[in-house]
C-alpha cells in the first residue's frame, strides 16, 4: 500500500465537494419551502443527498475512502396542506399543498454540512502541513 | 552495529506511517455523514517492534540498537472499534478522528524534524567537524 499526500487531500476534496452539495441541496430546499408550482406538475418536493463510499485511491489501497455523492432523491412523503381558496393552486376543496419542507429540518442540515465541511478543510490543511514539513527537511 | 543513516531510514518509514495514515483518517473525516460507514485506522505490525515512537526513538537515542530492517513501517487496517454508531449506523466522530489527525501530524512532523537533524550531524561529521 502506497498513498501520496495528492490522495489524502483527494479525499478530503470529496468530502468537501459532497457536504457543498448537500449545503446546497438544504438552501434548495429552503429557498423552494413555499414553491407550489414545481417543474412536472404539483408542489416542491424535497430533495435529500444519498452519500456513499469510493475508492479514491489508485493503487487500490482498500482502506483509504472517498465519500461521492451517489444520488439526489425526492422526498416522498406527503405534501403539507393548507386551506386556501382563493388561491390558483387550491384543489376542489379549497386545499393548496405546499412542499413537504421544514425549514428547521433544512437549517440543521445546513449546519451539519457546515461542520463536517470545517471538518474537512482542517484535515486538508494537515496534509498540506505535513508535506511542507517533509519539503522543509534539509534546509 | 547500525549505520549513521540506519536511523535516518527508520524515520523516513515512520513518515511513511504516518501519511497512509492521514490518508485513511481524512477517508473517515470525508465520510462523517455516509449512512453504515466505519472508520478504519491503521497500526504498526507488531513485528515492526511495537509503537512506532518506541522504534524510532529508540534508533535515534541508542546508535547501536539496530533491528529494524528498512521497509518495517508495515502497517495493517482495523476497524475502529471504539466508536459508537449513530442511528444510520456511521460510527465516526468527528472530534475523534481530528484528534487523530493532529497527533498524526505532530507524530509525522516530529520525525521530519528528526531526519533533519540527524541530517545536520551527519553533514558535520562528514565536514570534519567543522560545521559542514
Amino acid at each position: 500500500m502506497s498513498t501520496d499526500f495528492f490522495t489524502a487531500m483527494e479525499v478530503s476534496a470529496s468530502g468537501l465537494s459532497a457536504q457543498r452539495t448537500r449545503m446546497n441541496v438544504a438552501a434548495s430546499n429552503l429557498a423552494n419551502a413555499e414553491t407550489t408550482q414545481a417543474a412536472g406538475g404539483g408542489p416542491y418536493k424535497r430533495r435529500d443527498v444519498v452519500l456513499a463510499t469510493t475508492d479514491l485511491d489508485p493503487n487500490g489501497d482498500a482502506n483509504v475512502k472517498g465519500v461521492k455523492v451517489s444520488q439526489i432523491q425526492q422526498d416522498a412523503s406527503p405534501p403539507r396542506l393548507e386551506y386556501d381558496p382563493g388561491h390558483p393552486q387550491a384543489n376542489a376543496q379549497g386545499y393548496v399543498a405546499y412542499p413537504n419542507i421544514n425549514p428547521v429540518e433544512e437549517m440543521v442540515d445546513m449546519i451539519t454540512a457546515s461542520r463536517a465541511y470545517e471538518a474537512g478543510i482542517t484535515t486538508m490543511s494537515s496534509a498540506v502541513n505535513m508535506a511542507e514539513k517533509a519539503l522543509s527537511i534539509g534546509k | 552495529m547500525s549505520s549513521d543513516f540506519s536511523s535516518v531510514d527508520k524515520l523516513a518509514n515512520a513518515m511513511t506511517f504516518h501519511r497512509e495514515r492521514h490518508a485513511v483518517l481524512a477517508g473517515n473525516v470525508a465520510n462523517l455523514d455516509t449512512p453504515g460507514y466505519r472508520p478504519y485506522d491503521i497500526t504498526q505490525h507488531e513485528a515492526a517492534g511495537g509503537g512506532l515512537e518506541m522504534t524510532t526513538t529508540e534508533g535515534v537515542a541508542h546508535m547501536t540498537a539496530g533491528g529494524g530492517e528498512p521497509g518495517a513501517a508495515y502497517a495493517k487496517e482495523f476497524d475502529d472499534g471504539g466508536a459508537q454508531g449513530g442511528p444510520d449506523g456511521n460510527a465516526v466522530s468527528m472530534e475523534r478522528e481530528l484528534a487523530k489527525i493532529d497527533a498524526n501530524r505532530t507524530r509525522y512532523a516530529t520525525a521530519a524534524e528528526l531526519v533533519s537533524r540527524r541530517m545536520a550531524m551527519i553533514k558535520y561529521a562528514a565536514g570534519d567537524g567543522s560545521g559542514g
